[in-house]
């Protein structure tokens, strides 16, 4: 029942249009919407009552509307959508992986969150017994004398666990393929029967990189389902919490750079701005990694606005500075540029978000495309570069910073507020998003009649973003660019293996 | 202790499921505002010249085989480091995923507790790790106490 | 090259000069709560380890036993204590027996 009050409900209130299909249509739909040029956002499946229901997130722009198309799977198997819409692959395994439910014809699949070792109990979304766990990864069409290099899954110091399977045939990288199993912490699974309170908690921490970013994007979809109003000024004030991350963020990707190219000086310039940045966020929100900032409803603590005019221009002046000694070095820009590239077709068929996306051409921005909170009141200059390189990314992370240090004068003089609305108990399901530093982030929650969580899921921009890795790996075929492509990509592990 | 490691120190980091905040901490001891080479501590990437090991995450379960090999990898004598309140079990309860305390996996000898820990929380566990500073969680109060009822 | 070497000489007043000195900044750092004990009744108690999302609070009889080492400092117990609890300031909680972040906090008698 709470579904139909889902449809009614949001199709007018928030830009997403539900379209219910059965299964034989689906595959008709995927195709309009592939050969329409639609940018599918997410594909996920979720158990209700008893009967799984898939549901695919389509984004509209330049029109500011979501599409959520969704059908029930009756009677096994649902057509390979990856086969039209490529960027569909990942989630295939993931529902494989989370319900034992294979797609028809589905070629080899990736294994990503249930370890090779795992025992037929090992917990997913809905588990059915008696299946086969998928193998380690997709079969390699390997020919002559090729071999498998592994880094990882324990790496660097300071770096998250993964591992990285690079398949060489001693000059030539022919593929590389990322396993993250050992960081799976079933965190999905965990926020079933939680309150939406109690679940941020958690949701903060399944990416902690992008907290502000992926819980902006959970209240956004809870505040959907109860109908709650936030105030124009406590908006403000997530926003601002939201530029603050993004920065902070953009200096760290920046600082991996110069790490990645042996560039010390630079890194210790960047990790002292990065550093001030850190600190900033603590004197204004109280947490050095803005966690317990939002909550839904509106926000928990108050920034000291203050502190942000005293100090905020300082600490990003010194990210500038940065920014300019990095683009005189010679020998850092000749290894950034041409390294790592994505191509604009990759961009767009693979469904990448963020600076990433940005990188590629590929002109997307949540704040500007799907506006929400303040930003529905603000311009957003979206940065876009084309040669998709690593240097593209870090032009478009640098002329983005300077947008969002643009937005944050801008909110704080229009005035913040701490505050927050209590949520009433109500039924249904809605979408969340938000522009986190890693690019769009979606949310998909599903309260019942008790206000406690059936089904949230959470799609962070790293989930999104990994999977054109080893295609920029592969561009260049340099093994020592791969840490460089990775700082300049800078997404988590943790985002990705949930 | 104390005597074992007056020489420079050497760190190693494992990640068994942090939410990678832990981590932006640890690699921030090495930049300039902290400056952890002046205190005689140095990162190593590899296991066998490591002397302490700094862990983060709730131990997912999956993961113990690599946590254990890089432990064993590790000369005598070795200290652990549990980092962050994910390995303290504040994050995540015990469950099928996760052990919820690195205890379950490895002996731990210097627990730093945070969310994340800050660099200078961080720098506090070394030192006390390496026995040259005293710890101080011991004496400290968590109750303004006038009525003299009293914390036990 | 030049641009680097000039910044580079800021390092040494910069850098922390941890432990001779605690760094100013510290006091906006999130930290575990501290009680106000004439105030700790058991119905504040209650509530306070209902809103803990860590697990880092639990009532024992006439204690509260607050888990330092599991306590993310979130500010949840805090925000709704009014006023019993506030934040210790207390970072430097490293310690080599878990059993010593185990904190037991003696409530006041309800009576009267
Ligand atoms: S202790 Fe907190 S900050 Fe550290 S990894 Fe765990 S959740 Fe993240
Ligand atoms: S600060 Fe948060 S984690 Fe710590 S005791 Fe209070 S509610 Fe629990």
């Amino acid at each position: 029942m709470s579904r139909e009050i889902e449809a009614s409900r949001y199709r007018a209130n928030d830009g997403v249009e539900y379209l219910r299909v059965g299964m034989a249509e689906v595959e008709g739909v995927v195709e309009d919407m592939t050969k329409a040029g639609t940018r599918l956002a997410d594909l996920f499946g979720s158990m209700e009552d008893e009967e799984l229901v898939i549901r695919l997130v389509y984004g509209r722009e330049p029109e500011p509307s979501y599409a959520v198309v969704q059908w029930p799977v009756r009677g096994g198997g649902y057509p390979p959508l990856s086969e039209v819409a490529p960027a569909a692959f990942v989630e295939e395994c993931e529902i494989y992986e989370q319900f034992g439910l294979k797609c028809s014809g589905a070629k080899g699949l990736n294994r990503l969150v249930v370890p090779p070792h795992a025992a037929p109990d090992f917990p997913r979304l809905a588990h059915r017994p008696g299946r086969q766990a998928p193998p380690p990864h997709a079969p390699h069409y390997v020919t002559g004398e090729a071999i498998e290099f592994p880094v990882g899954p324990v790496r660097g110091v300071g770096q998250e666990s993964l591992y990285m399977g690079l398949v060489t045939s001693g000059e030539e990288l022919i593929d590389l393929y990322l396993m993250v199993w050992h960081k799976h912490r079933g965190i999905e699974r965990r926020l079933q029967q939680l309150r939406p309170q109690q679940a941020l908690f958690l949701v903060e921490r399944a990416e902690g990189l992008s907290a502000v970013g992926n819980s902006w994007a959970f209240c956004r979809a809870v505040e959907s389902i109860t109908d709650v109003m936030v105030p124009e000024a406590v908006e403000r004030t997530r926003a601002v919490a939201l530029e603050f991350e993004r920065i902070y963020n953009h200096a760290a990707s920046l600082a991996a750079l110069c790490q990645a190219t042996s560039l010390t000086v630079g890194q210790a310039q960047a990790e002292v701005a990065l550093e001030e940045l850190l600190r900033l966020n603590a004197a204004a929100f109280g947490h050095r990694y803005l966690f317990g900032v939002l909550a839904p409803g509106g926000v928990t603590r108050g920034p000291d606005v203050g502190v942000i005019r005293e100090r905020f221009t300082m600490a990003v002046d010194e990210l500038r500075r940065v920014a300019a000694a990095l683009r005189s070095t010679n020998s850092f820009m000749d290894r950034v540029e041409v390294c790592g590239v994505v191509s604009i077709d990759d961009a767009r068929r693979l469904g990448l978000v963020g600076p990433v996306a940005r990188g590629s051409g590929q002109d997307l921005d949540t704040r500007r495309d799907h506006p929400y909170g303040a930003y529905r009141d603000c311009r957003v200059e979206v940065p876009v570069r084309t040669a998709g390189d690593c240097l593209a990314r870090m032009e478009v992370i640098l002329a983005e910073v300077e947008t969002s240090a643009a937005l944050v004068t801008e909110l704080v003089q229009a005035g913040l507020r701490a505050g927050s609305v209590d949520l009433p108990p109500a039924a249904g399901a809605a979408l969340g998003w938000c522009e986190s530093p890693r690019g769009e982030s979606l949310v998909w929650v599903s309260l019942d009649r008790e206000g406690r969580i059936r089904r949230a899921r959470l799609r962070p921009a790293s989930a999104r973003n990994w999977r054109a890795f080893d295609d920029a790996a592969r561009s260049r075929n340099v093994f020592t660019d791969i840490p460089i492509i990775e700082a300049s990509f800078w997404l988590t592990v943790a985002g990705f293996a949930r | 202790m104390q005597s074992l490691f007056g020489r420079s120190l050497h760190i190693r980091t494992i990640d068994t499921g942090s939410c990678a905040v832990c981590e932006s901490e640890i690699r921030l001891l090495a930049a300039p505002h902290y400056d952890l080479h002046r205190l005689g501590f140095f990162f190593t990437p590899s296991p066998r010249h490591a002397d302490l090991l700094l862990v983060t995450g709730p131990a997912v379960r999956a993961f113990d085989q690599a946590v254990k090999k890089t432990y064993l990898a590790m000369p005598e004598p070795k200290i652990v480091v549990a980092v962050g309140a994910c390995p303290l079990g504040g994050v995540y309860s015990e469950d099928a995923f996760v052990h919820g305390s690195l205890e379950e996996v490895l002996p731990v000898d210097v627990f730093i507790p945070g969310c994340p820990p800050s660099p200078l929380a961080l720098l506090q566990g070394l030192l006390v790790a390496v026995g040259r500073l005293a710890e101080k969680v011991d004496a400290l109060s968590f109750v303004d106490d006038e009525a003299g009822t009293g914390e036990w | 090259m030049a641009v680097w070497f000039l910044r580079g000489l800021r390092r040494g007043v910069i850098t922390t000069r941890y432990p001779k000195a605690i760094d100013s900044w510290t006091a906006s750092l999130p930290t575990p709560p501290a009680f106000d004990a004439r105030r700790l009744t058991p119905a504040v108690a209650d509530r306070l380890v209902d809103v803990c999302p860590s697990g880092a609070l639990i009532r024992d009889y006439e204690w509260l036993v607050l888990d330092l080492g599991a306590c993310t400092a979130c500010g949840r117990c805090i925000a709704v204590s009014r006023g019993v609890a506030r934040s210790s300031g207390a970072f430097e909680l490293s310690t080599t027996e878990r059993g010593r972040l185990i904190k037991r906090i003696r409530l006041r008698d309800d009576v009267r």
